[in-house]
Protein backbone atom coordinates (compact mmCIF):
# COMPACT_ATOMS: atom_id res chain seq x y z
CA UNK A 1 0.00 0.00 0.00
CA UNK A 2 1.29 3.17 -0.83
CA UNK A 3 1.71 6.14 1.72
CA UNK A 4 -0.49 9.47 1.34
CA UNK A 5 2.18 11.15 3.93
CA UNK A 6 1.86 14.12 1.66
CA UNK A 7 -1.52 15.65 2.22
CA UNK A 8 -1.68 16.70 5.32
CA UNK A 9 1.45 18.75 6.22
CA UNK A 10 1.94 19.81 2.40
CA UNK A 11 -1.73 21.42 2.24
CA UNK A 12 -0.69 24.94 4.28
CA UNK A 13 2.63 25.50 1.67
CA UNK A 14 0.00 24.64 -1.52
CA UNK A 15 -2.31 27.51 0.30
CA UNK A 16 0.38 29.67 0.39
CA UNK A 17 1.96 28.85 -2.80
CA UNK A 18 -1.65 30.21 -4.38
CA UNK A 19 -1.86 32.57 -2.64
CA UNK A 20 1.64 33.72 -3.92
CA UNK A 21 0.95 32.74 -7.68
CA UNK A 22 -2.37 34.53 -7.86
CA UNK A 23 -1.20 37.84 -6.03
CA UNK A 24 1.61 37.42 -8.55
CA UNK A 25 -0.51 37.36 -11.47
CA UNK A 26 -3.18 39.95 -10.62
CA UNK A 27 -0.10 42.43 -9.71
CA UNK A 28 1.35 41.70 -12.92
CA UNK A 29 -2.24 42.50 -14.46
CA UNK A 30 -2.32 45.37 -12.84
CA UNK A 31 0.92 46.94 -13.64
CA UNK A 32 0.89 46.02 -17.49
CA UNK A 33 -2.90 47.34 -18.30
CA UNK A 34 -4.25 50.87 -17.98
CA UNK A 35 -4.72 52.90 -15.04
CA UNK A 36 -8.50 52.88 -16.42
CA UNK A 37 -8.93 48.73 -15.59
CA UNK A 38 -8.99 48.35 -12.35
CA UNK A 39 -7.34 44.41 -12.09
CA UNK A 40 -6.85 45.35 -8.17
CA UNK A 41 -10.31 44.72 -7.48
CA UNK A 42 -9.50 41.07 -8.06
CA UNK A 43 -7.19 40.89 -5.25
CA UNK A 44 -10.51 39.99 -3.03
CA UNK A 45 -10.24 36.64 -4.18
CA UNK A 46 -6.52 36.26 -2.89
CA UNK A 47 -7.80 37.67 0.53
CA UNK A 48 -11.08 35.42 0.38
CA UNK A 49 -8.44 32.26 -0.36
CA UNK A 50 -6.32 33.28 2.55
CA UNK A 51 -9.36 32.36 5.12
CA UNK A 52 -8.51 28.59 4.24
CA UNK A 53 -5.39 29.08 6.24
CA UNK A 54 -7.66 29.45 9.55
CA UNK A 55 -4.87 32.09 10.98
CA UNK A 56 -6.62 35.61 11.69
CA UNK A 57 -2.49 36.91 11.07
CA UNK A 58 -2.20 35.06 8.06
CA UNK A 59 -5.50 36.62 6.59
CA UNK A 60 -4.61 40.17 7.73
CA UNK A 61 -1.18 39.59 6.06
CA UNK A 62 -2.38 38.89 2.75
CA UNK A 63 -4.83 42.11 3.25
CA UNK A 64 -2.14 44.38 3.79
CA UNK A 65 0.40 42.92 1.47
CA UNK A 66 -2.56 43.11 -1.53
CA UNK A 67 -3.23 46.55 -0.31
CA UNK A 68 0.19 47.42 -0.59
CA UNK A 69 0.52 45.46 -4.28
CA UNK A 70 -2.16 47.57 -5.49
CA UNK A 71 -0.50 50.88 -4.34
CA UNK A 72 2.92 49.47 -6.42
CA UNK A 73 0.70 48.69 -9.22
CA UNK A 74 -0.41 52.24 -9.26
CA UNK A 75 3.10 53.81 -9.44
CA UNK A 76 4.54 51.64 -11.56
CA UNK A 77 1.81 51.89 -14.17
CA UNK A 78 2.93 53.92 -17.56
CA UNK A 79 -0.39 53.84 -19.41
CA UNK A 80 -3.64 55.99 -18.86
CA UNK A 81 -5.42 58.39 -17.26
CA UNK A 82 -3.91 59.05 -13.85
CA UNK A 83 -6.89 60.52 -12.12
CA UNK A 84 -8.88 57.48 -13.37
CA UNK A 85 -6.11 55.36 -11.96
CA UNK A 86 -6.46 57.02 -8.99
CA UNK A 87 -9.93 56.58 -8.11
CA UNK A 88 -9.50 52.83 -9.29
CA UNK A 89 -6.57 52.51 -6.69
CA UNK A 90 -8.72 53.71 -3.89
CA UNK A 91 -11.88 51.57 -4.68
CA UNK A 92 -9.14 48.67 -5.14
CA UNK A 93 -8.01 49.45 -1.76
CA UNK A 94 -11.57 49.63 -0.25
CA UNK A 95 -12.72 46.78 -1.66
CA UNK A 96 -9.73 44.83 -0.57
CA UNK A 97 -10.00 46.26 3.13
CA UNK A 98 -13.89 45.48 3.31
CA UNK A 99 -12.92 41.64 2.27
CA UNK A 100 -10.31 41.55 4.66
CA UNK A 101 -12.65 42.83 7.63
CA UNK A 102 -15.08 40.28 6.13
CA UNK A 103 -12.76 38.12 6.08
CA UNK A 104 -11.29 38.04 9.78
CA UNK A 105 -14.95 38.64 10.90
CA UNK A 106 -15.63 34.94 9.89
CA UNK A 107 -12.54 33.81 11.02
CA UNK A 108 -12.98 34.60 14.25
CA UNK A 109 -16.07 32.96 14.16
CA UNK A 110 -15.07 30.02 12.90
CA UNK A 111 -13.25 30.35 15.64
CA UNK A 112 -15.17 30.92 18.55
CA UNK A 113 -16.91 28.10 16.93
CA UNK A 114 -14.23 25.43 17.02
CA UNK A 115 -13.31 26.71 20.93
CA UNK A 116 -17.23 26.08 21.82
CA UNK A 117 -17.25 22.68 19.99
CA UNK A 118 -13.65 21.60 21.57
CA UNK A 119 -14.72 22.81 25.22
CA UNK A 120 -18.30 20.58 24.91
CA UNK A 121 -16.04 17.48 23.77
CA UNK A 122 -13.89 18.51 26.90
CA UNK A 123 -17.33 18.84 29.26
CA UNK A 124 -19.26 16.04 28.04
CA UNK A 125 -15.87 13.75 28.09
CA UNK A 126 -15.49 15.24 32.26
CA UNK A 127 -19.18 14.23 32.69
CA UNK A 128 -19.00 10.84 31.23
CA UNK A 129 -15.80 10.27 33.15
CA UNK A 130 -17.63 11.75 36.29
CA UNK A 131 -20.64 10.24 36.10
CA UNK A 132 -18.40 6.82 36.03
CA UNK A 133 -16.76 7.28 38.95
CA UNK A 134 -19.91 8.17 40.76
CA UNK A 135 -21.49 5.14 39.69
CA UNK A 136 -18.42 3.15 40.24
CA UNK A 137 -18.17 4.33 43.77
CA UNK A 138 -21.81 3.51 44.37
CA UNK A 139 -21.28 0.13 43.39
CA UNK A 140 -18.11 -0.61 45.46
CA UNK A 141 -19.49 0.96 48.32
CA UNK A 142 -22.02 -1.44 48.42
CA UNK A 143 -20.05 -4.79 48.46
CA UNK A 144 -17.57 -2.62 51.60
CA UNK A 145 -20.28 -1.28 53.66
CA UNK A 146 -21.29 -5.35 53.24
CA UNK A 147 -17.66 -5.94 54.67
CA UNK A 148 -17.27 -3.57 57.05
CA UNK A 149 -20.63 -4.78 59.01
CA UNK A 150 -19.96 -8.42 58.73
CA UNK A 151 -16.50 -7.86 59.90
CA UNK A 152 -17.64 -6.26 62.86
CA UNK A 153 -19.61 -8.45 63.66
CA UNK A 154 -17.65 -11.58 63.33
CA UNK A 155 -15.01 -9.79 65.27
CA UNK A 156 -18.07 -9.45 68.27
CA UNK A 157 -19.17 -13.04 67.62
CA UNK A 158 -15.71 -14.26 68.22
CA UNK A 159 -14.96 -11.76 71.38
CA UNK A 160 -18.31 -12.76 73.17
CA UNK A 161 -18.29 -14.94 76.03
CA UNK A 162 -18.73 -17.73 75.09
CA UNK A 163 -17.68 -17.15 71.27
CA UNK A 164 -20.10 -17.16 69.05
CA UNK A 165 -19.01 -19.67 65.91
CA UNK A 166 -21.74 -19.90 64.43
CA UNK A 167 -22.85 -16.41 63.69
CA UNK A 168 -19.39 -15.92 63.33
CA UNK A 169 -19.27 -17.88 60.29
CA UNK A 170 -22.14 -16.60 58.35
CA UNK A 171 -20.70 -13.21 59.04
CA UNK A 172 -17.34 -14.48 57.11
CA UNK A 173 -19.15 -16.41 54.20
CA UNK A 174 -21.05 -12.97 53.62
CA UNK A 175 -17.68 -11.03 53.59
CA UNK A 176 -16.14 -13.50 51.65
CA UNK A 177 -19.25 -13.19 49.00
CA UNK A 178 -18.67 -9.61 49.24
CA UNK A 179 -15.67 -9.18 48.53
CA UNK A 180 -16.20 -11.41 45.49
CA UNK A 181 -18.76 -8.56 44.27
CA UNK A 182 -16.77 -5.81 44.94
CA UNK A 183 -14.06 -8.27 42.60
CA UNK A 184 -16.62 -8.44 39.31
CA UNK A 185 -17.00 -4.35 39.91
CA UNK A 186 -13.93 -3.91 39.32
CA UNK A 187 -13.72 -6.32 36.61
CA UNK A 188 -16.34 -4.88 34.73
CA UNK A 189 -14.41 -1.31 35.16
CA UNK A 190 -11.30 -2.96 33.52
CA UNK A 191 -13.49 -4.31 30.88
CA UNK A 192 -15.04 -0.55 30.24
CA UNK A 193 -11.95 1.09 30.02
CA UNK A 194 -10.04 -1.03 27.15
CA UNK A 195 -12.79 -3.60 25.72
CA UNK A 196 -10.99 -7.03 26.11
CA UNK A 197 -10.52 -8.37 24.00
CA UNK A 198 -10.09 -5.91 21.97
CA UNK A 199 -11.20 -6.69 18.13
CA UNK A 200 -7.73 -7.97 15.82
CA UNK A 201 -8.32 -6.63 12.68
CA UNK A 202 -5.25 -5.70 10.76
CA UNK A 203 -4.28 -1.50 10.93
CA UNK A 204 -2.46 0.40 8.13
CA UNK A 205 -0.76 2.52 11.42
CA UNK A 206 0.48 5.26 8.67
CA UNK A 207 -3.12 5.72 7.33
CA UNK A 208 -4.67 5.39 10.78
CA UNK A 209 -2.35 8.22 11.90
CA UNK A 210 -3.45 10.24 9.24
CA UNK A 211 -6.80 9.87 9.67
CA UNK A 212 -6.31 10.32 13.70
CA UNK A 213 -4.49 14.02 12.73
CA UNK A 214 -7.25 15.12 10.33
CA UNK A 215 -9.29 14.91 13.20
CA UNK A 216 -6.94 17.44 15.60
CA UNK A 217 -6.07 19.29 12.65
CA UNK A 218 -8.54 22.34 13.34
CA UNK A 219 -7.07 22.89 16.59
CA UNK A 220 -3.61 22.54 15.45
CA UNK A 221 -4.46 25.45 12.78
CA UNK A 222 -5.99 27.69 15.27
CA UNK A 223 -3.16 27.17 17.63
CA UNK A 224 -0.88 28.28 15.09
CA UNK A 225 1.31 24.77 16.08
CA UNK A 226 3.35 23.66 12.96
CA UNK A 227 2.92 20.08 12.22
CA UNK A 228 5.34 17.34 10.80
CA UNK A 229 4.54 13.51 10.11
CA UNK A 230 7.73 10.84 9.51
CA UNK A 231 5.97 8.19 8.50
CA UNK A 232 8.25 5.44 7.13
CA UNK A 233 7.12 3.64 3.98
CA UNK A 234 5.94 0.14 3.53
CA UNK A 235 5.07 0.08 7.21
CA UNK A 236 3.73 -3.82 8.34
CA UNK A 237 0.31 -4.26 9.42
CA UNK A 238 -0.12 -4.14 13.05
CA UNK A 239 -3.58 -6.55 14.59
CA UNK A 240 -5.88 -4.30 16.79
CA UNK A 241 -8.59 -2.48 17.02
CA UNK A 242 -8.88 0.88 15.15
CA UNK A 243 -10.94 2.70 17.40
CA UNK A 244 -8.88 1.90 20.68
CA UNK A 245 -5.58 2.59 18.90
CA UNK A 246 -7.15 6.03 17.21
CA UNK A 247 -8.43 7.05 20.70
CA UNK A 248 -5.10 6.44 22.34
CA UNK A 249 -2.84 8.56 19.47
CA UNK A 250 -5.69 11.31 19.28
CA UNK A 251 -5.44 11.50 23.52
CA UNK A 252 -1.06 12.11 22.55
CA UNK A 253 -1.78 14.70 19.89
CA UNK A 254 -4.09 16.91 22.49
CA UNK A 255 -1.87 16.60 25.48
CA UNK A 256 0.71 18.12 23.20
CA UNK A 257 -1.80 20.58 21.81
CA UNK A 258 -2.28 21.44 25.32
CA UNK A 259 1.42 21.88 26.35
CA UNK A 260 2.52 23.82 23.57
CA UNK A 261 -0.20 26.14 24.20
CA UNK A 262 0.69 26.19 27.75
CA UNK A 263 4.32 26.82 26.55
CA UNK A 264 6.18 30.07 26.24
CA UNK A 265 8.18 29.70 23.08
CA UNK A 266 7.46 30.97 19.79
CA UNK A 267 8.27 27.70 17.80
CA UNK A 268 4.71 25.84 17.96
CA UNK A 269 6.35 22.17 16.55
CA UNK A 270 4.33 18.81 16.66
CA UNK A 271 6.31 15.91 15.13
CA UNK A 272 4.16 12.65 14.95
CA UNK A 273 6.40 9.71 13.83
CA UNK A 274 6.22 6.08 12.77
CA UNK A 275 9.11 4.17 12.41
CA UNK A 276 10.11 0.62 12.70
CA UNK A 277 13.32 -1.35 13.98
CA UNK A 278 11.95 -4.65 12.37
CA UNK A 279 10.38 -6.14 15.44
CA UNK A 280 8.02 -3.47 16.41
CA UNK A 281 6.59 -0.44 15.46
CA UNK A 282 7.02 2.69 17.36
CA UNK A 283 4.48 5.74 17.20
CA UNK A 284 5.62 8.61 18.80
CA UNK A 285 4.37 12.18 19.34
CA UNK A 286 6.74 14.76 19.53
CA UNK A 287 6.30 18.65 20.99
CA UNK A 288 8.12 21.43 22.44
CA UNK A 289 5.47 22.12 24.85
CA UNK A 290 5.71 22.72 28.94
CA UNK A 291 6.99 19.33 29.37
CA UNK A 292 7.07 17.62 32.15
CA UNK A 293 9.48 17.15 35.43
CA UNK A 294 11.00 13.30 36.22
CA UNK A 295 8.71 12.63 39.09
CA UNK A 296 5.79 13.51 36.77
CA UNK A 297 6.83 11.09 33.92
CA UNK A 298 7.14 8.14 35.99
CA UNK A 299 3.72 8.84 36.91
CA UNK A 300 1.82 10.51 33.79
CA UNK A 301 0.41 7.15 32.89
CA UNK A 302 -1.07 6.44 36.57
CA UNK A 303 -4.82 7.02 36.80
CA UNK A 304 -6.11 10.07 38.36
CA UNK A 305 -2.88 11.60 37.99
CA UNK A 306 -2.95 14.73 35.86
CA UNK A 307 -0.49 18.13 35.58
CA UNK A 308 -2.82 19.83 33.86
CA UNK A 309 -4.99 22.26 35.68
CA UNK A 310 -9.08 20.66 35.64
CA UNK A 311 -7.29 17.51 34.64
CA UNK A 312 -8.71 14.40 35.43
CA UNK A 313 -5.82 11.81 35.19
CA UNK A 314 -7.86 9.67 32.88
CA UNK A 315 -6.61 9.50 29.79
CA UNK A 316 -3.64 8.42 29.68
CA UNK A 317 -4.11 5.62 32.27
CA UNK A 318 -6.57 4.51 29.74
CA UNK A 319 -3.88 4.87 26.93
CA UNK A 320 -2.00 2.55 28.75
CA UNK A 321 -4.12 -0.30 29.39
CA UNK A 322 -5.62 -0.59 25.51
CA UNK A 323 -1.88 -0.63 23.96
CA UNK A 324 -1.00 -3.01 26.87
CA UNK A 325 -3.93 -4.94 25.69
CA UNK A 326 -2.52 -5.19 22.22
CA UNK A 327 0.27 -6.37 23.80
CA UNK A 328 2.79 -3.66 22.93
CA UNK A 329 3.76 -0.69 25.57
CA UNK A 330 3.73 3.13 26.61
CA UNK A 331 6.25 5.70 27.11
CA UNK A 332 6.67 9.13 27.97
CA UNK A 333 10.58 11.06 28.22
CA UNK A 334 11.48 14.52 27.63
CA UNK A 335 11.96 16.03 24.11
CA UNK A 336 15.11 18.38 23.89
CA UNK A 337 15.70 21.51 24.60
CA UNK A 338 12.57 21.58 26.29
CA UNK A 339 8.68 19.37 25.35
CA UNK A 340 7.79 16.18 25.96
CA UNK A 341 7.68 12.55 23.74
CA UNK A 342 5.09 10.30 24.00
CA UNK A 343 4.44 7.09 22.58
CA UNK A 344 3.87 3.63 22.14
CA UNK A 345 5.60 0.36 20.45
CA UNK A 346 3.07 -2.19 19.41
CA UNK A 347 4.56 -5.74 17.87
CA UNK A 348 4.25 -6.18 14.33
CA UNK A 349 1.53 -8.75 13.13
CA UNK A 350 3.77 -11.32 12.01
CA UNK A 351 1.40 -14.17 12.04
CA UNK A 352 -1.35 -14.62 9.97
CA UNK A 353 -5.10 -12.74 11.55
CA UNK A 354 -7.29 -14.71 13.32
CA UNK A 355 -5.47 -17.91 14.43
CA UNK A 356 -2.82 -15.57 16.13
CA UNK A 357 -4.09 -15.06 19.31
CA UNK A 358 -4.59 -18.93 20.17
CA UNK A 359 -1.77 -20.02 18.54
CA UNK A 360 0.73 -17.54 20.75
CA UNK A 361 -1.16 -18.14 23.65
CA UNK A 362 0.20 -21.49 24.31
CA UNK A 363 3.94 -20.36 24.27
CA UNK B 1 -23.27 -1.84 76.22
CA UNK B 2 -26.92 -4.06 76.13
CA UNK B 3 -29.72 -1.70 75.72
CA UNK B 4 -32.34 -3.61 76.91
CA UNK B 5 -35.84 -3.84 75.30
CA UNK B 6 -34.38 -1.36 72.50
CA UNK B 7 -35.54 -2.76 68.80
CA UNK B 8 -33.39 -1.49 65.92
CA UNK B 9 -35.32 -1.51 62.49
CA UNK B 10 -33.09 -2.24 59.24
CA UNK B 11 -34.00 -1.50 55.85
CA UNK B 12 -31.73 -2.13 52.97
CA UNK B 13 -32.04 -3.99 49.57
CA UNK B 14 -29.17 -5.53 49.53
CA UNK B 15 -29.20 -8.43 51.27
CA UNK B 16 -25.17 -8.58 51.99
CA UNK B 17 -25.13 -5.20 53.79
CA UNK B 18 -29.01 -5.86 55.49
CA UNK B 19 -27.59 -9.30 56.96
CA UNK B 20 -24.59 -7.58 58.29
CA UNK B 21 -26.26 -4.98 59.94
CA UNK B 22 -28.50 -7.45 61.36
CA UNK B 23 -25.60 -9.35 62.51
CA UNK B 24 -23.11 -6.48 63.65
CA UNK B 25 -26.52 -4.90 65.92
CA UNK B 26 -27.39 -8.29 67.16
CA UNK B 27 -23.94 -8.91 68.07
CA UNK B 28 -23.67 -5.81 69.93
CA UNK B 29 -26.76 -6.94 72.05
CA UNK B 30 -29.89 -5.45 70.38
CA UNK B 31 -32.88 -7.19 68.88
CA UNK B 32 -32.98 -6.37 65.26
CA UNK B 33 -35.83 -6.58 62.73
CA UNK B 34 -34.65 -6.36 58.98
CA UNK B 35 -36.76 -6.07 55.98
CA UNK B 36 -35.75 -6.03 52.20
CA UNK B 37 -37.90 -2.80 51.62
CA UNK B 38 -39.87 0.43 53.55
CA UNK B 39 -42.99 -1.52 51.99
CA UNK B 40 -42.04 -4.81 54.55
CA UNK B 41 -41.22 -2.52 57.21
CA UNK B 42 -44.36 -0.52 57.32
CA UNK B 43 -46.36 -3.71 57.37
CA UNK B 44 -44.59 -4.85 59.71
CA UNK B 45 -46.06 -4.39 63.74
CA UNK B 46 -44.17 -2.60 65.56
CA UNK B 47 -43.26 -2.72 69.33
CA UNK B 48 -44.50 -0.16 71.97
CA UNK B 49 -40.34 0.24 72.79
CA UNK B 50 -37.13 2.26 72.14
CA UNK B 51 -36.32 1.82 68.81
CA UNK B 52 -34.40 3.14 65.85
CA UNK B 53 -34.95 2.81 61.94
CA UNK B 54 -31.31 2.30 59.96
CA UNK B 55 -32.45 3.03 56.75
CA UNK B 56 -30.82 2.86 52.71
CA UNK B 57 -31.46 6.03 50.72
CA UNK B 58 -31.49 4.37 47.40
CA UNK B 59 -34.01 1.38 47.22
CA UNK B 60 -36.10 0.19 44.41
CA UNK B 61 -39.87 1.48 45.74
CA UNK B 62 -40.01 4.98 47.46
CA UNK B 63 -36.70 6.39 48.54
CA UNK B 64 -35.58 6.07 51.88
CA UNK B 65 -35.85 10.17 51.84
CA UNK B 66 -39.88 10.13 50.38
CA UNK B 67 -40.47 7.38 52.86
CA UNK B 68 -39.24 9.80 56.03
CA UNK B 69 -41.34 11.66 54.72
CA UNK B 70 -44.30 9.81 54.72
CA UNK B 71 -43.13 9.24 58.09
CA UNK B 72 -43.18 12.78 59.42
CA UNK B 73 -46.49 13.15 57.86
CA UNK B 74 -48.14 9.98 59.54
CA UNK B 75 -47.15 11.42 62.92
CA UNK B 76 -44.63 8.26 63.38
CA UNK B 77 -41.54 9.97 64.67
CA UNK B 78 -39.22 6.59 65.15
CA UNK B 79 -35.46 8.56 64.34
CA UNK B 80 -34.01 7.38 61.14
CA UNK B 81 -30.50 7.03 60.43
CA UNK B 82 -29.69 7.49 56.79
CA UNK B 83 -27.04 4.98 55.15
CA UNK B 84 -25.88 5.96 51.76
CA UNK B 85 -23.91 4.27 48.53
CA UNK B 86 -23.35 7.99 46.94
CA UNK B 87 -24.66 10.68 49.48
CA UNK B 88 -24.38 14.09 48.11
CA UNK B 89 -24.33 17.53 50.13
CA UNK B 90 -28.00 18.72 48.94
CA UNK B 91 -29.38 14.78 49.99
CA UNK B 92 -27.45 14.47 53.21
CA UNK B 93 -28.83 18.35 54.05
CA UNK B 94 -32.09 17.37 53.04
CA UNK B 95 -32.60 14.26 55.35
CA UNK B 96 -31.13 16.24 58.46
CA UNK B 97 -33.29 19.30 57.63
CA UNK B 98 -35.97 16.82 57.61
CA UNK B 99 -35.17 15.19 61.22
CA UNK B 100 -32.69 12.34 60.49
CA UNK B 101 -30.67 11.54 63.67
CA UNK B 102 -27.49 11.08 61.03
CA UNK B 103 -26.36 10.07 57.59
CA UNK B 104 -23.81 8.19 56.91
CA UNK B 105 -21.84 7.44 53.92
CA UNK B 106 -21.06 3.77 52.91
CA UNK B 107 -18.64 2.01 54.02
CA UNK B 108 -19.44 4.03 57.27
CA UNK B 109 -17.50 3.02 60.11
CA UNK B 110 -18.84 0.61 62.83
CA UNK B 111 -18.40 3.26 65.84
CA UNK B 112 -20.27 6.16 63.76
CA UNK B 113 -23.03 3.86 63.17
CA UNK B 114 -23.42 2.72 66.78
CA UNK B 115 -22.95 6.20 67.93
CA UNK B 116 -25.72 7.24 65.87
CA UNK B 117 -27.60 4.73 67.01
CA UNK B 118 -27.52 5.37 70.36
CA UNK B 119 -27.81 8.83 69.21
CA UNK B 120 -31.34 8.15 67.79
CA UNK B 121 -32.31 5.93 70.48
CA UNK B 122 -31.97 8.56 73.37
CA UNK B 123 -33.87 10.48 71.16
CA UNK B 124 -36.37 8.17 71.03
CA UNK B 125 -36.87 7.54 74.60
CA UNK B 126 -36.75 11.51 75.45
CA UNK B 127 -39.75 11.72 72.76
CA UNK B 128 -41.28 8.30 74.19
CA UNK B 129 -41.26 10.14 77.77
CA UNK B 130 -42.52 13.67 76.69
CA UNK B 131 -45.43 12.23 74.70
CA UNK B 132 -46.56 10.03 77.55
CA UNK B 133 -46.17 13.54 79.86
CA UNK B 134 -48.49 14.97 77.07
CA UNK B 135 -50.88 12.02 77.05
CA UNK B 136 -50.76 12.18 80.93
CA UNK B 137 -52.12 15.97 80.95
CA UNK B 138 -54.66 15.62 78.33
CA UNK B 139 -55.95 12.84 81.15
CA UNK B 140 -55.88 15.41 83.69
CA UNK B 141 -57.68 17.78 80.90
CA UNK B 142 -60.77 15.98 80.00
CA UNK B 143 -61.46 15.71 84.02
CA UNK B 144 -62.27 19.27 84.15
CA UNK B 145 -65.87 20.40 83.83
CA UNK B 146 -66.78 23.45 81.11
CA UNK B 147 -66.37 25.84 83.22
CA UNK B 148 -63.44 25.44 84.87
CA UNK B 149 -61.75 24.96 81.74
CA UNK B 150 -62.71 28.88 81.24
CA UNK B 151 -61.36 29.65 83.89
CA UNK B 152 -58.35 27.84 83.46
CA UNK B 153 -58.05 29.44 79.64
CA UNK B 154 -58.26 32.66 80.92
CA UNK B 155 -56.04 32.65 84.11
CA UNK B 156 -53.46 31.26 82.35
CA UNK B 157 -53.67 34.67 80.13
CA UNK B 158 -52.56 36.36 83.00
CA UNK B 159 -56.30 37.81 84.21
CA UNK B 160 -56.87 38.33 87.39
CA UNK B 161 -60.12 36.47 89.35
CA UNK B 162 -62.14 39.71 89.18
CA UNK B 163 -61.20 40.37 85.67
CA UNK B 164 -61.96 36.39 84.51
CA UNK B 165 -65.15 36.66 86.80
CA UNK B 166 -66.19 39.95 84.98
CA UNK B 167 -65.25 38.31 81.65
CA UNK B 168 -67.60 35.05 82.54
CA UNK B 169 -69.93 37.13 84.20
CA UNK B 170 -69.90 35.18 87.72
CA UNK B 171 -69.00 36.06 91.17
CA UNK B 172 -65.18 36.55 91.86
CA UNK B 173 -65.99 33.58 94.67
CA UNK B 174 -67.56 31.42 91.86
CA UNK B 175 -63.59 31.71 90.16
CA UNK B 176 -61.87 31.70 93.11
CA UNK B 177 -63.41 28.30 93.65
CA UNK B 178 -62.67 27.11 90.26
CA UNK B 179 -59.48 28.37 90.07
CA UNK B 180 -58.55 26.27 93.07
CA UNK B 181 -60.20 22.99 91.49
CA UNK B 182 -58.23 23.73 88.49
CA UNK B 183 -54.89 23.79 90.23
CA UNK B 184 -55.90 20.23 92.22
CA UNK B 185 -56.98 18.91 89.46
CA UNK B 186 -54.49 19.42 86.93
CA UNK B 187 -51.65 19.04 89.73
CA UNK B 188 -50.27 22.32 89.31
CA UNK B 189 -48.78 23.44 92.53
CA UNK B 190 -47.93 27.45 90.81
CA UNK B 191 -49.53 29.68 88.35
CA UNK B 192 -46.01 29.28 86.45
CA UNK B 193 -46.71 25.11 86.28
CA UNK B 194 -50.45 25.82 85.10
CA UNK B 195 -49.67 28.26 82.51
CA UNK B 196 -46.66 25.85 81.43
CA UNK B 197 -49.63 23.22 81.17
CA UNK B 198 -51.70 25.11 79.33
CA UNK B 199 -48.70 26.10 76.72
CA UNK B 200 -47.78 22.25 76.14
CA UNK B 201 -51.47 21.57 75.76
CA UNK B 202 -51.98 23.98 73.04
CA UNK B 203 -54.54 26.09 75.02
CA UNK B 204 -52.41 28.94 75.31
CA UNK B 205 -52.26 29.14 71.67
CA UNK B 206 -56.49 29.88 71.27
CA UNK B 207 -56.80 33.19 73.17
Amino acid sequence: MKLDTASLHIEQPILWLVITIFAAGIFLADTITDLEIAVAVLYVAVVLISVWTDRPRAVMLVGTGCGILTIASYLLTRFGDPEAGLANCALSLLAIGATTYLALRIEAANLAARQAQADLAHMSRMMLVGEMGTSIAHEVSQPLAAIVANGNAAIRWLGAAPPNGGEARKALDRIVEAAGRAGDVIGRVRNLAARTPPSRKPIDMAELVQETLALALGEIRSSQITLRTELANDLPMVAGDRVQLQQVILNFVINAIDAIKAGRTDERDLLVSLSTDGEKITLSVRDNGVGLSQGSLDKVFDAFYSTKPGGMGVGLAISRSIVEAHRGSVYAAPNYPHGAVFGFRLPMDEAPMDKAPMDKAKD
Amino acid sequence: MQEPQATIYVVDDDPLVRDGLDSLLRSVGYEVRSFASVDDFTRHPRKDAASCLVLDVRMPGPSGLDFQARLAESGDAIPVIFLTGHGDVPMSVRAIKAGAVEFLLKPFREQDLLDAIRAGLEKDRVYRLDAGLLAELRERLATLNARERNVMALVVTGLLNKQVAGELGVSEITVKVNRAQVMRKMQAATLPDLIRMADRLGLAANR
